[in-house]
């Protein structure tokens, strides 16, 4: 039964009810009967009308799950078109826009999910297939901040074994086309994205015309011929308000760790992982990193030898990435590092790193969160978790174009 | 029976006792097998390899104070003139050259600092190299030692302290001053008188204005600009702001430019037994080669 035939349902049902009332009222002689019978009518069915506007009326049948299950379900093929209207145009419209801007992860969180048709839903599970890949869940050995460099008689001991969720990871850095759509969008002005700690900050974040934006970019543009590298001049808060623009987050340390290293867990308790993403042993021809002859970032989807395991391109080299975590934190050492600011993680070394030991998996360094510096950029990351299963959303292609899986308040969801 | 042996004549080694060997550094004589001169330190291994070149090496000193960076600067310039492929091409002469490149790099791919360059010149490094630019045909060949800040400054207040010093700036061929961008940022004036005097006492050692210090290259190092932004989009207008007694000095020179660079992208304080160390977080050379390529380019002339 689509919405619109509840809604005349009820508001036929009101319109009964209140018919019967006045009949009543008319037979009796009660003449305030009727008149308050004829109002409650008309009230009923604006109401009805309004409820059914505003796409708060579930479908009985999405009163709960029919297995239990949390996740969303697929529901049966249903005449869409009978529904089709300004509010679905709407609706079509955001959905496209949303996916050009990349924002897929978005559509896939299980309560905008349900609002989709199945084609839009299968759309933006191949963008997030296309633009992530999977970090198993696992556990991951994290070595001190030098990297497995350091050799010390504590060595061991200051290693650390950390179990990871399993996670989506960005195949490659934001590029500056990517981030481009976050400042036309007006990122830099939805304070909801940002943390309110840093709001005075906020306006200080402007390119070298003085527009909001990354640092090295004018008049809100990047330069031209680099839409295709990654965006550089981007602060901690920076990257993770786009994050939360797109759906997602920075990855944490281990996260990019695992991606990296992709350990294997052998009889033993210590897994066994790589130095880099290809290997253990450097291959300067796989990674962007210090040399005469270039300088400056490249295109993200070159140097595809040097691609991870789990298919994620430029862990190493190119630009340095933001993580979520604090610089130093994972390092058991006594030896604590003290720094004049608290410090984020950064990892993989960027287009200027010049020894080979700084530009491992391991290997952490650390900047001011507020700084914005020419080499460090970022990439995202997306729990499994966030996002309806992807099984699911597989069996949403096979549903008939114009399906629709449930029904929720997409726009509503979207600016919240 | 008949034991053939063989008897040693050593005394050729006299005639060559009787010759003295000038050092290239002070001009003053020293025994053939001396390893240091015995009036300035200076190493004697200076006189024997420009001895054996056919062009005679121009001198080129990094001034700054203690701390300033030069070990650091130099350590790495060397280290990435070394490498092939680029503009420059630095070739080290005889294996003291390369001390200083192994120190610094050593400890740089550790995360570490080198140590402090200490006071006395018979421990400093000094490196004579041979530098090829693919623009120039014909190679020159440079001596650059590693100067400690705290001699450089005590030879300035009290001249003659270290000879070494003075003979070698008085021969020299052009300077690189550096300065600490980042004290200079935080307000420390020290950084600023330092390099005025620097620049004062090298116009007091040769006015000549055909040929004194006037005329020759001077360029002016803002080390550790990674931690300084502004450094780096404009090193003049930087010290205009930052350093105005030295860009008044400054203007003594008829050729002199300003630059920034870096080495280290981020430092933190590591907690030691002995105290507090200044540690690179990662290292990520920036404007280090420009600086000593324009100091050639400028030698060439």
């Amino acid at each position: 039964m689509g919405k619109k035939t509840h809604a005349v349902f009820r508001f036929g049902s009101a319109i009964l009810v209140a018919v019967a009332t006045m009949i009543a009222g008319f037979v009796s002689g009660n003449w305030s009967m009727v008149a308050l019978a004829v109002t409650a009518a008309v009230l009923l069915g604006i109401l009805a009308q309004l409820r059914y506007s505003l796409g708060t009326i579930p479908p009985p049948h999405e009163a709960a799950p029919r297995d239990g299950s949390t996740l969303p379900r697929v529901e049966a093929a249903r005449p869409a078109k009978a529904n089709s209207g300004n509010r679905d145009g709407n609706q079509e419209d955001l959905v496209r826009r949303m996916l050009d801007q990349g924002r897929y992860a978005l559509l896939l969180r299980p309560q905008i999910a349900t609002g989709l048709r199945g084609d839009q839903l299968q759309t933006a599970t191949s963008a997030l297939d296309i633009a992530m890949g999977i970090v198993p869940a696992g556990d991951v050995l994290l070595q001190p901040w030098r990297g497995d460099h350091t050799e010390d008689e504590t060595h061991g001991r200051r290693e650390r074994i950390v179990h990871v969720e399993a996670v989506y990871l960005d195949r490659f850095p934001v590029t500056n086309a990517q981030f481009q759509h976050f400042v036309d969008d007006g990122g830099y002005a939805q304070m909801s994205l940002w943390e309110p700690n840093i709001w005075p900050a906020v306006l200080d974040f402007v390119d070298r015309a003085g527009h909001p934006g990354p640092g090295f970019w004018a008049d809100g543009q990047f330069a031209e011929g680099m839409a295709d590298h990654p965006v550089v001049g981007v602060s901690w808060y920076e990257c993770a308000a786009y994050a939360r623009w797109a759906g997602k987050r920075l990855p944490s340390d281990p996260e990019w760790v695992k991606a990296g290293c992709w350990p294997v867990l052998t009889q033993g308790t210590r897994p066994i992982q790589r130095r880099f993403p290809w290997g253990d042993t450097m291959d300067r021809e796989l990674a962007r990193l210090w040399s005469h002859t270039a300088r400056g970032t490249i295109d993200v989807r070159s140097l595809s030898g040097g691609v991870s395991v789990g298919g994620v391109y430029h862990l190493i080299g190119n630009v340095w990435e933001w993580t979520t975590s604090s610089f130093g934190v994972w390092d058991a050492t006594a030896r604590r590092l003290e720094t004049l600011t608290p410090m984020k993680s950064i990892r993989g070394g960027a287009f200027d790193t010049y020894f080979d030991t700084q530009a491992t998996c391991q290997f952490q360094s650390g900047e001011n969160p507020v700084n914005r510096k020419h080499n460090i950029g970022f990439r995202c990351a997306l729990a499994l978790c966030d996002v309806i299963a992807t099984e699911l959303a597989d069996n949403a292609s096979l549903e008939p174009e114009g399906a629709v899986i449930g029904h929720s308040g997409l726009a509503e969801e979207v600016v919240s | 029976m008949s034991a053939k042996g063989v008897l040693q004549l050593d005394s050729f080694r006299l005639a060559q006792y009787s010759v003295q060997v000038p050092c290239f550094i002070c001009g003053n004589g020293n025994s053939f097998d001396s390893e240091l001169c015995r009036h300035c330190q200076a190493p004697m291994a200076l006189a024997h390899q420009a001895n054996i070149q056919k062009v005679p090496p121009q001198l080129v000193a990094a001034l700054g104070s203690a701390g300033a960076g030069k070990t650091v600067y130099l350590g790495m310039l060397t280290d990435m003139l070394s490498q092939s492929g680029g503009e420059l091409q630095l070739l080290a002469r005889g294996a003291f050259s390369v001390s200083l490149q192994q120190m610094t790099i050593s400890a740089l791919a550790d995360c570490e600092f080198p140590d402090k360059t200490p006071n006395e010149p018979d421990r400093w490094n000094w490196i004579h190299c041979q530098v090829r630019s693919e623009k120039k045909r014909h190679p020159i060949e440079l001596i650059i030692p590693d100067l400690s800040g705290e001699a450089i400054l005590e030879e300035i207040d009290h001249p003659h302290t270290y000879p070494v010093i003075r003979a070698f700036l008085s021969k020299c061929s052009g300077v690189m001053i550096l300065v600490d961008a980042i004290r200079l940022k935080e307000g420390e004036k020290d950084q600023n008188f330092f390099a005025m005097k620097m620049i004062s006492y090298l116009c007091e050692l040769d006015d000549d204005p055909k040929r004194g210090w006037p005329t020759r290259p001077v360029g002016v190092v803002y080390t550790k600009a990674d931690q300084c932004e502004p450094c780096f989009n404009d090193a003049a207008e930087f010290a205009r702001k930052h350093s105005p007694g030295l860009w008044q000095h400054s203007q003594r020179f008829s050729r002199c430019r300003y630059f920034a660079a870096g080495v280290a992208g981020a430092c933190a304080m590591q907690m030691e037994l002995g105290g507090r160390r200044l540690v690179p977080l990662r290292v990520e050379p920036r404007g280090v080669i420009e600086p000593f390529q324009w100091l050639v380019g400028e030698l060439e002339k």
